[in-house]
């Protein structure tokens, strides 16, 4: 059995003048441990799709299984992190990455254990008494990876979490998010605009039509890890899939 | 501070200079020792230690009321958008009103007593901290209610630990106006009748033709005003400020 069972038949949003279906007839398997990304156009739904993963958004038809059971609201299992992350600014480092064990009501001492043992794993433990606008770009995604991870989820969520960030930091954090997922054996649904990333990340790419979004096509990548955008091989399963996009794109313009 | 002290220094100077070409008449224009003694003078009576106890005790208790009141209405405001339609607009509307204007209102409701007070100080700040309330939750970005609640922040614990300190910019301001409104609010209360605070020493001086005692209490009273926002709410801020870097100042 898949770790996630996703009928989706359609998600529309409703305005007070005209609606919008945003997401049409996906259908998918998520596997227990697999790291999938989700490569579309700007505005094509990505974000409304891992919401209602999430648990965050349950106003859709169809049927969205978590183990089996339906997802009725969100859950510490299933982990999102933002594009815009939501850290917290009146924390610091190490109690934002305490602040969901602080929710279940986990001890102090335990909570500082746990925190320091992903802020380790960021390498972050340096910072953790920083407050958050002291940090740069890809510390900042780090301390939202860390604050993911102390809560021991079983899927992560990641909405274009390096959309902003330059490409020397990028690549710094693919290599680090595959060290993890190899360490932490967690699943990864990972959404990105960015082709190259999507096939330097992914066990599975997934290119997601304009909306309403349906998954338009599916490219398993077997290449070597740890993988970096250069690597050898790379440039060759990019192509396709950034044709594939490419249609979509230019369907938006026309 | 070296501006200042050349400044108050010239100040101080200025008013000598002025009294001392005898302009107006001493009784209503003293010298800058005249009401030093005044107030040293007071000091040692007492007079005036009991006025500023008197009146900072009020301060804090309107305060307090207006801050749990306008806790509760804000969030009421927020919360139901019913609340907010009717009477968050009410409360824009009594903002606009003084708050002495409440004086023969509460006279007749409570008659000459400390209640009478320290409503009118309630209402002087109550509605500034509602608003502040209010709008602080408001504009608390979504992204932190929903990893918040991913993280399983729920009701109360949502509240404490994430929408407070969410609002906290917006909070800091509110406070810090609603005080300086409860303040102001006091002593103008004060001066109304016999009461024992800093107001009455206002009253009192006039009634005894005493212009040093005036000027005496009026000193006193700025010197509060200053000395709470600074330490009280300038450390706030300077805390705010620490954490949440420019982006949170901005906001100040």
């Amino acid at each position: 059995m898949s770790l996630l069972s996703i009928n989706i038949d359609s998600k529309v949003y409703s305005g007070s003048k005209n609606t919008l279906k945003v997401l049409e007839d996906i259908h998918l398997e998520i596997g227990e441990g697999e790291l999938v990304c989700i490569a579309g156009p700007s505005g094509c739904g990505k974000t409304t799709f891992l919401n209602i993963l999430a648990g965050l958004d349950s106003d859709y038809s169809g049927r969205v299984l978590y183990k089996g059971a339906p997802i009725i609201k969100c859950s510490q299992e299933r982990m999102m992190i933002f594009q815009e992350l939501g850290l917290f600014p009146w924390l610091n480092v190490q109690n934002n990455v305490e602040f969901g064990l602080k929710m279940k009501g986990i001890p102090k001492k335990k909570r500082e254990q746990i925190a320091l043992k992903y802020l380790e794993m960021v390498n972050l433990v340096k910072f953790k008494d920083y407050f958050i606008h002291n940090l740069s770009g890809g510390m900042k995604q780090r301390v939202a990876l860390a604050r993911a991870l102390a809560m021991e989820p079983q899927v992560l969520l990641m909405d274009e979490p390096f959309a902003s960030l330059d490409a020397q930091t990028r690549d710094m954090l693919h290599l680090e998010l595959q060290k993890i997922w190899i360490a932490t054996k967690k699943t990864i649904i990972f959404v990105t605009h960015n082709v190259r990333e999507a096939v330097c990340l992914g066990d599975r790419v997934l290119v997601f039509s304009l909306a309403p979004a349906h998954v338009k096509a599916s490219f398993k990548i077997d290449l070597a890890r740890p993988r970096q955008i250069e690597s050898e091989g790379l440039i060759e399963k990019v192509r396709p899939i950034l044709t594939e996009l490419k249609f979509e794109i230019e369907r938006d313009y026309e | 501070m070296f501006k200042q002290v050349i400044f108050y220094s010239a100040l101080l100077l200025l008013w000598h200079f002025l009294f001392s070409i005898k302009i107006w008449p001493a009784y209503l224009f003293p010298s800058p020792l005249k009401v030093l003694k005044a107030i040293i003078e007071g000091f040692r009576s007492h007079i005036f230690i009991i006025a500023i106890l008197v009146s900072l005790r009020r301060a804090l208790i309107g305060f307090g009321i207006s801050i749990l009141c306008g806790a509760v209405f804000g969030i009421l405001m927020k919360k139901f958008k019913i609340i907010d339609d009717t009477f968050g607009k009410l409360v824009m509307g009594i903002q606009a009103l003084p708050s002495i204007s409440w004086f023969p209102l509460a006279i007749l409701w409570f008659g000459l007593t400390e209640t009478t007070i320290i409503f009118i100080a309630v209402m002087g700040s109550l509605f500034s901290i509602t608003m502040s309330v209010y709008s602080g939750l408001k504009h608390i970005p979504k992204i932190y209610i929903q990893t918040a609640r991913n993280m399983g922040a729920r009701r109360m614990k949502m509240l404490w630990w994430v929408l407070i300190p969410a609002a906290a910019p917006s909070l800091i301001v509110g406070l810090k106006q609603g005080w300086s409104f409860a303040w102001r609010s006091l002593v103008a209360g004060e001066l109304l009748f016999v009461s024992l605070g800093l107001g009455y020493l206002l009253m009192m001086g006039r009634e005894l033709n005493d212009m040093s005692q005036i000027i005496a209490a009026i000193f006193i009273i700025i010197l509060i005003s200053v000395a709470v926002d600074r330490f009280v709410f300038g450390i706030m801020e300077a805390r705010l400020k620490k954490r949440w870097g420019l982006e949170g100042a901005e906001a100040l």
